[in-house]
């Protein structure tokens, strides 16, 4: 049994007569101690899926599995790093940290809440701005915050919601690192959502292709077999990065393609024949719907 | 090192400004701090001086079309004579407080004040004798010349009149001459009718002409005459402040509280030497029956204070408070159940149609209904046990908390529940979905919930919502006060209405400047506290 | 400066010897509120407030203005005042029903005369037309509404009603414009149970406007006249806007206008206090009506110069000047000697005559106000309910032993009615003792 998992989970919304179904028949399952990156293309029902394995959205079909029970409300073991930081804004730095801590610690006291949030705030880095308004930071320092508030409340999964996607390359290395470096002194499960190839690729144990939507699911995984540490420097020269990398982006691409094929139904009909192909097939049959 | 923190001071009164939306004296405070000041002097030009020079010439366009526009009722007051009736208020307030101090005064400062007193008193009554025989010599001028251009035409009139009776006369012998004939047959009737026509038409002219003569006579009657107004006023003022040095020297001397203790004393204490001395027990009884009363009135005299006549300043002081009393009431029934009907659809259902219906009506209505119903809480107000509390707590008693106060704050909150309670309710029904994920997934409970994210997140446009409440609450005020008869500027307002001096309109005008300036403060207050509970930074509107 | 000096010691001197004389009454209040409308016939309160009259008493007193005569009554009743400057018909009217129901008495009667009854600048000229010998400078009084009684009529063949204003259904000037109307044959019309405006068979129909609002409100054309007592009638003439064509002095000689009235219930808590409020009144009604030898009121002006103050009449001094110092300008150009316009204190006024309340109630019976007959015996009772003579004397008593009045001052041995008098414009006898005699000898009004 895995560690965490989603078995045959739908979801959709609208009255019966108009139902849209964003996720259909999701299978997935997680490692303990994996991390697992998400990628799909922006509105494929990402953040969807992501509320799903929090437990802040139910599924209509299917189940979400905690080593085995079922996840029927959010609470601090899965803690989910939200896409748009969702920081109170009426709270400091060490307000909104201190916020969740005290309530997934209730046994601490004073002295302990703060050093723990202090531990935490030093873990992004932002020490300096321990005493700040949310309005007073950058993007890339919220969603720092934002990561440490989701690690101090140390939950066995951790869930990150396009953690980087609003920020710029450079900060969004940083984080990158410090994302990595923080999973692997302290390891845990994460599940990553992501569009972006490079990142999950530099990051994840295995790549989860999330198909177009409506209807989306998650398609067969890509291992990534890298060794860590994995150079960020030198990737580039990597062969296996390179090579999974153009895999991914093939299969992301063709997705789109079909699916644009699909909407716009202007093929012509090709005759039915299927050459004669003398190579064996490289990789297992990718399924596009 | 000295330059940063000069800019410290600098940003400081820069932010102080920006706070309280006082943005327009920004380019000031940057010239006096040296910086840019080209710049500064263009913004101070745009933002400072032309808008003074706009205000300034309203009061200009004000002085000019006052007097030009009038009724018979009065005028409109132009700002000098506002600002006059201003100097007369304080005058008042000023006076009110000299009288209450010779009330008080005692022992040899009584003596010396009272000496002064008398003295003034005898220059000011020699002042007035000249000033009343200076008046009486501008009436008689100018009798002497209202008579010298009134003679001619006055005689014109007389003239025409006798004239005019005399042709009067002349058409209704005519006119009986005819109908005689007609009578007769010997003329036709339409020649009779032709002159009773004529007749009429006749009449109706010559009133005319009198009429016009007459309203020329009114005219010259009514006329001004300056010297005559001035020596007027003149006396008014000298006869006007002997009066009130014959006040003081009432209250320096019998009427001042030690004047008056002494003499119970020694009333006392002439008792005391009779009943030692009485003769039989029913006189002893009878002189220490009224040494006892003595002793009663001495005890009352003791605690007797001065009654001071309501003045300006009180009344404003009265109208903040019932103000804050009527909106911190608003606040704390709107609050809760803003939140509650943010928290519960079904509980905001059950309060639309009370919103809805309620929200628009006029306070003079809600004012009225008051005034039944917190009347019936106020059976005795004299032994109340609430009004009782209030009236002697510090500070607030010198207020005087009466029913009428009660019922006017009962209005004010009526009136301003509403912008608080639907803005505290939009706030809470409108938290930020992230928000809300965050209270799920740390498992926060209800109260934890209520506290730490719904209050905090509808902060601010709970305060935009006092704000207006306050603003409202104001507006009313004034007229329930003017209703009600609950001393504050709205009865101060009433009052002078009905005096119908003829300073009433400029204390009117003068009222409308001060509730301008107060309600002006009270926004900038509300102002400054949204800014402090509101999270983003951003600018709240002015 | 010696002179004043001097005056000043004799009089501490003589207050010292008058105050050991009297005894201080055991008050069962000491602190209280008073309501006024402003209106120069308040003077009594404001004065004795003023003049330390009700300190001497041992009383504080809050002299407090009204917006209006309802509200007033109204406080009264509630408690919040403890007395106010009313209406003679007000204690009675409310003791009987109508209106507002509650038992006030009053023990004090402020003044006599003081009202008077003012036309628009359009009628007055019509009045003239109509009646020659009224255009000069200075007509004949007293006027009657005769020369009126045309345009009422050509206004009621045009198919509208004068509109005319008064300041309370139950007020003095009610009854005396609707004597002045009747007297010239005009029908100012009836109160009934349903009609509580008074517009049944009016042919001039008068309205309620507050006293402060008439000069305007006539200014405006919403009416056309109005009777309301004292600054009121003089504002018009000063500012042009209409000429007072009577006084009620000219309607009844020397009828009584204000009372001083508190509730029943108060009066009976505060029996001493009550008393001790009557003497500080008596004194400054005497205050107010004091004369030299040539008969001049001497007090007055400084009376003036406290009424115009804005806490209380607050209008302009020359304004309450021009009627309370024995004058009375009927136009600008006609201003005539009064020397009783106010009587504050003469002619034995202030004691609380049962045969005023009688006079009242005839008027409410005649108007419809009261509607039902009445036994002559019923309209002495209400009288007697209303009434307190009996703590006048008292307090008249006390003054008069602690030297402040004199004998002469007070009428002690009346039985509370006035005998009959017919110093009515219309000549009519009033016999206090025969109320139904009196209704009946009136051409318009309800008769028994």
């Amino acid at each position: 049994m895995a560690y965490l998992e989603m078995d045959n989970v739908s979801i959709g919304f609208g009255p019966p007569s108009n139902r849209t179904e964003v996720l259909k028949d999701i299978n997935l399952s997680v490692e303990e101690n994996e991390f697992v990156a998400v990628i799909g293309f922006s509105g494929s029902g990402k953040s969807t899926l992501m509320s799903l394995l929090s437990g802040l959205q139910r599924p209509d079909k299917g189940e979400v599995r905690l080593h085995g029970s079922i996840v029927e409300n959010p609470g601090p073991s899965l803690g989910i790093m939200f896409q748009n930081y969702s920081l109170l804004p009426w709270l400091t730095v060490f307000g909104n940290i201190e916020l969740a801590v005290r309530q997934v610690f209730p046994g601490f006291t004073k002295a302990q809440v703060k050093e723990h949030v202090e531990r935490y705030v030093e873990m992004v880095s932002l020490t300096p701005a321990l005493e700040k308004n949310p309005h007073e930071l950058s993007g890339g320092m919220r969603q720092r915050v934002s990561l440490a508030r989701t690690l101090a409340m140390q939950p066995e999964v951790l869930l990150l919601d396009e953690p980087l996607s609003a920020l710029d390359a450079l900060t969004r290395a940083v984080l990158q690192d410090e994302i990595i470096r923080i999973w692997e002194e302290d390891k845990r499960t994460v599940v990553m959502i992501t569009n972006d190839v490079d990142e999950a690729t530099l990051m994840a144990d295995r790549i989860v292709p999330l198909t177009l939507g409506p209807e989306a699911t998650l398609a067969e995984p890509f291992p990534v077999t890298m060794e860590r540490p994995r150079d960020r420097a030198n990737l580039n020269k990597n062969p296996d990065f390179m090579k999974l990398k153009n895999s991914v982006t093939r299969f992301m691409v063709g997705m789109n393609k079909d699916a644009k094929d699909l909407k716009v139904d202007s093929s012509i009909k090709m005759p039915d024949i299927i050459p004669y192909d003398f190579t064996p097939p490289k990789r297992a049959s990718v399924k596009v719907r | 090192m000295a330059e940063s923190t000069k800019d410290k001071i600098k940003y400081r009164i820069l932010k102080a400004l920006d706070v309280s939306g006082f943005t327009a004296f920004d380019p000031v405070i940057r010239l006096i701090f040296g910086e840019e000041p080209q710049k500064q002097f263009a913004a101070i030009v745009k933002y400072l001086v032309i808008p003074t020079i706009f205000v300034l010439s309203c009061i200009w366009l004000w002085s000019w079309f006052g007097p030009r526009h009038k009724t018979k009722s009065g005028e409109v007051p132009t700002p000098d004579i506002v600002w006059e009736s201003v100097k007369i208020n304080d005058t008042i307030a000023d006076r009110e407080k000299v009288k209450k101090s010779d009330f008080l005064l005692s022992g040899s400062e009584r003596e010396a004040a009272l000496e002064e007193v008398v003295r003034d008193y005898a220059i000011l009554t020699e002042q007035v004798d000249a000033a009343k025989a200076l008046v009486a010599e501008k009436e008689t001028e100018k009798a002497n010349r209202v008579a010298r251009l009134i003679a001619p035409l006055d005689e014109k009139y007389e003239s025409l009149k006798d004239e005019y009776k005399e042709t009067a006369k002349a058409r209704d012998a005519e006119i009986a001459r005819i109908s005689k004939e007609v009578s007769e047959g010997k003329t036709e009737a339409a020649v009779l009718i032709a002159a009773i026509r004529n007749d009429s038409v006749a009449t109706d002219l010559e009133r005319a002409e009198l009429s016009v003569i007459k309203t020329q006579i009114d005219e010259i009657r009514s006329q001004k005459y300056k010297p005559l107004d001035q020596a007027r006023k003149e006396y008014d003022s000298v006869a006007d402040k002997q009066f009130f040095m014959k006040t003081r020297l009432e209250f320096l001397d019998d009427r001042n509280l030690y004047v008056k203790l002494d003499e119970a004393q020694s009333e006392l204490k002439e008792y005391m030497t009779e009943l030692s001395t009485a003769g039989s027990a029913k006189d002893a009884l009878k002189i220490a029956k009224r040494a006892v009363r003595a002793e009663e009135s001495a005890a009352r005299l003791e605690g007797q204070e001065y009654a001071s006549a309501v003045t300006i300043y009180h009344q404003t002081k009265r109208s903040i408070f019932t103000v804050f009393v009527g909106f911190f009431m608003a606040a704390f029934v709107a609050i809760p159940v803003g939140i509650m009907c943010g928290l519960n659809k079904i509980f905001m259902a059950c309060m639309t149609p009370i919103i809805s219906i309620f929200k628009p009506v006029s306070p003079v209505v809600w004012l009225l209904i008051f005034q039944i119903v917190v009347g019936a809480f106020f059976p005795d107000p004299e032994n109340h046990a609430l009004l009782n509390f209030l009236n002697n707590l510090p500070l607030v008693s010198s207020l005087e908390i009466n029913p009428a106060l009660i019922f006017s704050a009962c209005t004010v909150a009526m009136c301003a529940v509403w912008p608080a309670l639907v803005n505290t309710a939009l706030g809470v029904a409108s938290i930020d979905q992230d928000h809300v994920n965050v209270a799920r997934v740390l498992r926060l409970g209800f109260w934890s919930r209520l506290f730490k994210i719904v209050i905090p997140s509808a902060l601010p446009l709970v305060f935009a919502g006092l704000r207006i409440s306050l603003g409202v609450g104001w507006m009313v005020l004034i007229a329930a006060e003017a209703l009600s008869s609950s001393d504050g500027l709205g009865k101060f307002v009433w009052d002078e209405y009905q005096n119908g001096s003829s300073l009433t309109f400029a204390n009117i005008i003068m009222v409308c400047f001060v509730v301008g300036i107060i309600g002006f403060f009270l926004d900038r207050m509300m102002i400054i506290l949204q800014r402090f509970v509101s999270f983003d930074g951003g600018g709240t509107s002015v | 400066m010696t002179n004043i000096r001097k005056w000043i010691s004799t009089a501490s001197v003589a207050l010292a010897i008058t105050s050991l004389q009297g005894e201080q009454l055991d008050l069962e209040k000491d602190e209280l509120k008073f309501g006024f409308i402003k209106l120069t016939d308040c003077a009594p309160i404001v004065i004795a407030k003023e003049k330390g009259f009700f300190e001497e008493e041992g009383l504080q007193v809050e002299v407090i203005a009204q917006p209006n005569w309802k509200q007033l009554l109204d406080n009264v009743i509630n408690g919040e005042l403890d007395g106010a400057h009313m209406l003679s018909g007000q204690p009675i009217a409310a003791t009987i029903g109508f209106g507002t129901k509650a038992h006030i008495v009053t023990a004090y009667t402020l003044d006599l005369n003081g009202n008077g009854i003012t036309v628009s600048n359009a009628i007055w000229e019509q009045m003239q037309e109509n009646d020659p010998a009224l255009d000069t400078d200075t007509p004949p009084h007293p006027i009657t509404a005769d020369a009126l009684a045309p345009i009422v009529e050509e206004k009621l063949e045009e198919g509208s009603k004068l509109q005319m204003g008064m300041v309370f259904p139950v007020s003095t000037h009610n009854y005396e414009i609707r004597y002045w109307l009747a007297a010239a044959g005009i029908h100012p019309g009836f109160y009934t149970s349903e009609d509580k405006k008074g517009f049944t068979n009016a042919q001039v129909e008068l309205s309620v406007t507050p006293p402060p609002q008439m000069p305007a409100t006539l200014e405006s054309g919403n009416i056309s006249g109005y009777c309301v007592g004292e600054p009121w009638n003089q504002q018009a003439v000063a500012k042009g806007i209409g000429v007072p064509v009577t006084t009620n002095y000219d309607i009844w000689k020397n009828n009584p206008e204000k009372v001083f009235g508190v509730s029943a219930k108060w009066a009976e808590e505060n029996p001493n206090t009550h008393i001790a409020v009557v003497k500080a009144l008596i004194r400054a009604g005497k205050w107010l009506d004091e004369s030299d030898d040539d008969g001049v009121l001497v007090n007055r002006e400084e009376a003036v110069r406290i009424l115009s103050q804005p806490n209380y009449v607050g209008a302009d001094f020359d304004v309450i000047k021009n009627s309370m110092t024995g004058y009375f300008y009927f136009q600008k150009t006609d201003k005539r000697e009064m020397p009783d316009f106010n009587v504050f204190f003469k002619y034995h006024s202030t004691y609380p005559w049962y045969s005023d309340g009688v006079w009242f109630l005839t008027q409410m019976r005649r108007w419809g106000q009261i509607t039902e007959a009445k036994p002559a015996e019923w309209y002495d009772e209400i009288a007697k309910e209303v009434y307190l003579p009996e703590v006048y004397l008292e307090a008249a008593k006390h003054l008069l032993e602690e030297g402040h009045i004199e004998e002469t001052d007070i009428p002690w041995d009346t039985d509370g009615y006035k005998p009959a008098t017919d110093e009515f414009i219309d000549g009519i006898l009033y016999d206090p003792k025969d109320p139904i005699g009196y209704l009946n000898s009136h051409e318009i009004g309800n008769k028994d």
